[in-house]
């Protein structure tokens, strides 16, 4: 691919006191794809995800979009540079309405500050019909949602507000398995959009596997392998997930037990 | 099973289903109950020109300090300073228009002790919400030191300047300033014209016997009806449930989470306020005692009301209704004789944990049950 990534991050390193949490982690993400970030707990997933959105800043490396060098003093620079998380717990507000959770915080209101209601429940139902999800009623309380649904409202909230990178931090996790894949088909309807890049981080490698472009595998803080789907057979994929470890020698040292 | 999705399962209601969902509903069945056996009991007489009246006066009052209390619980917090607050803010108008404006300013209007006095306790409302949100102390343990300072300060200025505990005997301010007729005067005197011109509201001499209500009925629909609009129509209403739901979430939206939280400790001690001065100008007297209580007859009745006690939840026309079944129930003594006073305080606490049950339910039906 010719095309230069639209984000692209450079020898991150992020140490707090004495701890090196990012070692020097690399990656280029590109609209219209899916970077699927992999590791296993403790491998510094989170610190980057934190560091990509402006929560904390880098202590060395660089981050640039479309090409031009970009610093995060604050969750909002983040916002504002088109870079929309989506954590796990999805800043989502259960006794509310679908239409307040999506406009919380930024509401269309008149000079008075009277809500514009229609307006926001039309976005809203548009907006979540866009990738995917049918609600019947946007007045209804997201309480009343499954966790899938949730998870889209979170997305649909982020791209309708201007995120050009979309991070998803575990958007399966703690979910059932019809509601993962729900999940995985949204993300999927998501980039055939063309126009957004998304990380994906989990650590399911099959779920990485069926909707991944590109993958980076962290351990311990550093990039332990990363490739394209093609580059990347399924078996390196696993050995990676491990941290490196084979499994191989997992069953050899299973069995001395 | 292709075709069929999450939202399906979502039943569609009827109008009267979707009314029996409304979280006022229960609140509204037991005002109903409250105000046909009080009719019964007193044989009409709750209900009568002079009766209507007292009851819209007590009404009214608790109204007042409980939309302020549910709006600031929908937020997540709670203020028990209201009580203190009322008297702080009574002791200090009764005690301008006695003594003249502090430093020897001359003689104080009721405008001026009005406005000198909302001035002060907005500023402590300020510094409550400011101590709540930058200490993240709980707002109980936060404003139940002011309980404690706000009655202390009182009584301490009345002994101090006044020498006495109460102040009574002031001029009857109404007759010569529309403002304190604006708030201690009557409203709404149309109503009770129209009833002597239709035949009733007659005194023994065949006069007409009720003028009208008492003023704090016009301000409390006024702080009610704005407390319901911004709730439920602005921007600010939608922060205010964001804050109360989840701090977390709202904040990582980009709401002003901690302007909300000390603007409704203004807020709740605005109410205060009113109540005090509406109290000030009808009776024209103010002793240190006032408004004891009044800040957890506030929250009994947001929690009747609908309100959730974590935040995130609750409704102004709830409150409302709340208000009048509180205020009937107190003032039935004055209406059955043969009822013991007492059993108001045996009913609220009733119906509080009753609420406090049925609310649990509403916020698990809403929640899905988590």
């Amino acid at each position: 691919m010719a095309k230069p990534p639209y984000m692209r991050v450079e020898n991150l390193v992020k140490r707090f006191g004495p701890f090196t949490a990012l070692g020097g982690v690399s990656l280029d993400v590109h609209a219209g794809e899916i970077h699927a970030l992999l590791g296993d707990n403790g491998a510094g997933k989170s610190t980057l995800i934190k560091t990509l959105s402006g929560v904390h800043e880098p202590t060395e490396g660089q981050i640039y979009i479309e090409g031009a060098p970009v610093e995060f003093k604050s969750p909002r620079d983040a916002t504002n540079a088109g870079i929309g998380t989506v954590y796990q717990d999805l800043a989502i507000n259960p006794l509310m309405s679908v239409t307040r959770n999506f406009f919380m915080g930024r509401e269309i209101a008149n000079a008075f500050g009277t809500l514009r209601m229609k307006e926001m429940d039309g976005i809203t139902r548009d907006e979540m019909l866009k990738i995917g999800i049918d609600i019947s009623d946007p007045s209804q309380a997201v309480g009343t949602m499954s966790g899938g649904q949730r998870q889209t409202l979170a997305i649909a909230r982020a791209i309708y507000f201007g995120a050009k990178i979309l991070i998803l931090d575990e958007p399966t996790s703690a979910l059932g398995q019809k509601q993962q894949m729900e999940v995985l088909k949204t993300v999927m309807r998501v980039r055939s959009r063309g126009d957004i890049a998304i990380i994906f981080i989990t650590h399911n490698e099959i779920h990485s596997k069926l909707v991944g472009d590109r993958y980076t595998f962290l351990a311990l803080g550093k990039v332990i392998g990363s490739g394209t789907r093609n580059s990347l057979a399924g078996e390196d994929i696993r050995r990676l997930m491990a941290g490196g470890a084979e499994i191989a020698d997992l069953e050899k040292e299973l069995s001395e037990i | 099973m292709r075709d069929r999705s999450e939202s399906d399962r979502l039943k569609k209601e009827t109008w009267l289903q979707r009314m029996m969902r409304r979280p006022e509903i229960g609140t509204f069945a037991v005002m109903i109950i409250i105000i046909a056996s009080l009719a019964l009991a007193s044989d009409g007489r709750a209900f009568n020109a002079l009766g209507l009246k007292n009851n819209i006066a007590i009404v009214a009052q608790f109204g007042i300090i409980a939309t302020g209390a549910a709006m600031l619980m929908i937020a997540g917090e709670f203020d028990l300073s209201i009580g203190s607050m009322i008297g702080f803010a009574g002791m200090s108008m009764a005690m301008m228009l006695k003594w003249g404006l502090p430093f020897g300013l001359g003689e104080a209007t009721p405008f001026m002790a009005f406005a000198i006095t909302m001035a002060m306790t907005l500023g402590f409302g300020w510094i409550i919400g400011t101590v709540v949100v930058r200490s993240g102390l709980s707002s109980f343990i936060v404003t139940l030191a002011f309980l404690f300072f706000l009655r202390g300060l009182t009584e301490v200025c009345y002994r101090w300047i006044n020498q006495s505990t109460q102040i009574s005997g002031l001029p009857d301010y109404k007759e010569t300033s529309w403002f304190a007729d604006f708030l201690g005067g009557e409203v709404f005197g149309w109503f009770y014209d129209f009833w002597f011109f239709a035949g009733g509201n007659v005194n023994r001499r065949g006069e007409q016997w009720v003028e009208g209500f008492d003023a704090r009925f016009l301000w409390w629909l006024l702080i009610a009806f704005a407390a319901y609009y911004v709730l439920s129509r602005t921007r600010v209403g939608n922060w205010i449930f964001a804050t109360g739901d989840s701090k977390e979430s709202a904040r990582a939206n980009g709401v002003p989470v901690n302007s909300v939280k000390i603007g409704l400790f203004m807020f709740t001690a605005f109410c205060a306020t009113m109540f005090a001065a509406c109290q000030v100008f009808d009776t024209n007297t103010s002793d240190a005692a006032k408004g004891n209580l009044m800040e957890l007859y506030a929250i009994a009745i947001a929690v009747v009301g609908g309100t959730l006690m974590t935040g995130g939840f609750g409704s102004i026309v709830g409150v409302a209704f709340g208000a009048v079944t509180v205020g009937l129930v107190a003032n039935a003594v004055f209406f059955i004789p043969w009822i013991d006073g007492s059993w108001f305080r045996v009913f609220l606490g009733a119906i509080l944990l009753a609420a406090v049950f049925a609310n649990e339910s509403i916020r698990k039906r809403i929640t899905g049950g988590i």
